[in-house]
């Protein structure tokens, strides 16, 4: 079979569960692809070519054996580093962890295994998640697959490179500012941030506590559905993991939006937005009117402050975590993550306690809004990758700070806790544009079947990176 | 009235900044407080904080 690395599981599950396709056959194409596009795009920062094929016939034998665990099953897969495998390095693509081993697997990672799941190898990041570049001082920069000389987004950028060339067939990020869905909107793949407390953050390193989440990025929303219904569910290991039952998200994917009311906030979810990304999203936006969805604005005044709430609250923690080491070795760390924790030192414990204020009152808000509309939708991002190195990116002629910018409009759904998840919805040029849909807490299958319904639009035209061609 | 500056408040706690990087802490904690403002468009001084206090451990079962 031709180009399995450009399938996504839904397509690839069948063939296997029918045993047209061998987990092993598959696991050596993937791992085939993603040494050969190592250099071109540096998603990986470890290989598990030994295990991987092990694991991939141990697969096969439990499918021959009429043992198929479902759609998971057989798939290989790599992780971003900072997700904890038994006994194997993890680094945080930091200096500092370069041979920190964890004695558990990740509650994630074992969820996975036990639903057949080949791991092939860790995927590199922005170190310590903290930044939204991946150009790493110590394992290099990731490139993106649609055009090399850009970022692939962060923190999470391994996996968005490796799932959008074809280097893992799907991935998991974790995202504590955006860190899931700005790569996923930037190498044009599908993101989920699920509700705070659905996925266990047991064997994850915290970049910030009380915003960090773990969540799917995927070829397609049917594929993040699956993913989901695998990592979600309660865990007493995690204190914010919240008891309630996992939902079966793939079977609420009907594309039916008849009578769905869309929630658009004009004042800060389109407010300097590049024209192009504007435009894809209110042609998306307009696509689900056209199928009988209903839009409503809606204003939700406490996000003037969300900016500064996520900054203050991110930062502090962060610093937190990583306090002693910037004491004591600071020269170790990357230069641009070493201004951040010197920056987190700054707030006070009243700008701390006063940011949560903010956060609890824009939580209010959106639950008030939830009572209106079903989801709100947006931007993923204001604008589309930018060039490796370059710290500023154009927002309409203007040449903004790229930071401050590409968190604006995914840090709400950090600071509420509120699942979002990012969907492709077409290109400037040859770069992908990210539509987000924000939902009510622990309403997943909602915001999942209006990303369903977007992606039956075929807005990305099935465009497809070829790096190796590029290259 | 005693005013601290970045450098100071940083080294006050342990920490050497670079000296490079002062110039940008100055600029973006200005940012930050900018985008703070006085927080006049928000009901602050009565409202409770998103942090729990869970009696008895992490998870209420």
């Amino acid at each position: 079979m031709s180009n399995l690395h450009l399938k996504s599981v839904e397509e690839l599950a069948p063939l296997i569960e029918s045993k047209q396709l061998s987990p092993v056959e598959l696991t050596k194409e993937i791992l085939k692809f993603a040494h050969e596009s190592q250099p071109v795009i540096n998603s990986y920062i470890e290989f598990y070519d030994d295990e991987a094929l092990a694991d991939a016939k141990k697969a096969e034998t439990e499918i021959a054996n009429g043992n198929y665990k479902g759609m998971y099953h057989g798939i290989p897969l790599a992780l971003k580093d900072n997700l904890y495998f038994k006994d194997k390095v993890t680094t945080m693509a930091s200096k500092i962890h370069k041979d920190f081993k964890s004695d558990a697997d990740a509650t994630v990672v074992e969820k996975l295994r036990e639903a057949g799941v080949v791991f092939t190898g860790k995927l590199s990041m922005h170190e310590y998640a903290w930044g939204i570049t991946n150009n790493n001082p110590h394992y290099g920069p990731v490139r993106n697959p649609w055009d090399t000389t850009k970022i692939p987004g962060g923190s999470s950028g391994g996996s968005g490179a490796a799932v959008a060339a074809g280097a893992s067939v799907a991935s998991l990020g974790t995202d504590t500012a955006g860190s899931i869905r700005i790569p996923s909107s930037i190498c044009g793949i599908v993101g989920l941030k699920p509700t705070h407390g659905r996925v266990s953050k047991f064997g994850c390193y915290p970049l910030a506590w009380s915003l960090d989440h773990i969540g799917p990025m995927t070829k397609t929303v049917k594929d993040a559905a699956a993913m989901l219904e695998i990592i979600a569910g309660f865990d007493h290991r995690d204190p914010t993991a919240v008891n309630l039952p996992v939902d079966n998200y793939v079977n609420q994917l009907t594309g039916d939006v008849k009578d769905l009311v869309i929630g658009v906030n004009e004042d800060y979810f389109f407010k300097q937005v590049d024209t192009d990304v504007e435009k894809a999203v209110r042609k998306a936006i307009d696509l689900l009117v056209s199928k009988g969805a209903k839009v409503e604005v809606v204003s939700i005044p406490s996000l003037q402050y969300a900016e500064w709430a996520e900054l203050v609250t991110s930062l502090s923690e962060a610093s937190a975590i990583h306090h002693s080491d910037l004491k004591t070795r600071p020269q170790d760390f990357g230069d641009d993550i070493r201004l951040l924790f010197e920056l987190g030192e700054l707030p006070s414990a009243v700008d701390y306690l006063q940011a949560q204020q903010v956060r609890r009152q824009l939580k209010a808000e959106f639950t008030e809004i939830y009572k209106k509309v079903d989801v709100l939708i947006a931007p993923t991002l204001p604008v589309v990758a930018n060039d490796i190195g370059d710290d500023l990116v154009d927002l309409n002629g203007e040449r903004v700070d790229l930071i401050n910018n590409i968190i604006r409009f995914t840090g709400p759904g950090n600071l509420t806790g509120l699942p979002a998840l990012s969907v492709p919805v077409g290109f400037k040029g040859n770069l992908p544009i990210g539509l987000q849909v924000i939902g009510p807490a622990f309403q997943e299958g909602k915001v999942l079947n209006v990303g369903y319904a977007i992606e039956q639009f075929n807005l990305m035209e099935n465009r497809k990176p070829n790096i190796l061609v590029a290259k | 009235m005693l005013s601290l500056t970045v450098e100071q408040l940083l080294v006050s706690k342990g920490i050497s900044p670079k000296k490079e990087h002062l110039e940008i802490l100055e600029a973006r904690w200005k940012e930050m407080a900018d985008l703070r403002g006085n927080l006049d468009g928000i009901k602050i001084d009565d409202a409770d904080i998103a942090l729990k206090n869970i009696a008895g451990g992490d998870h209420v079962e």
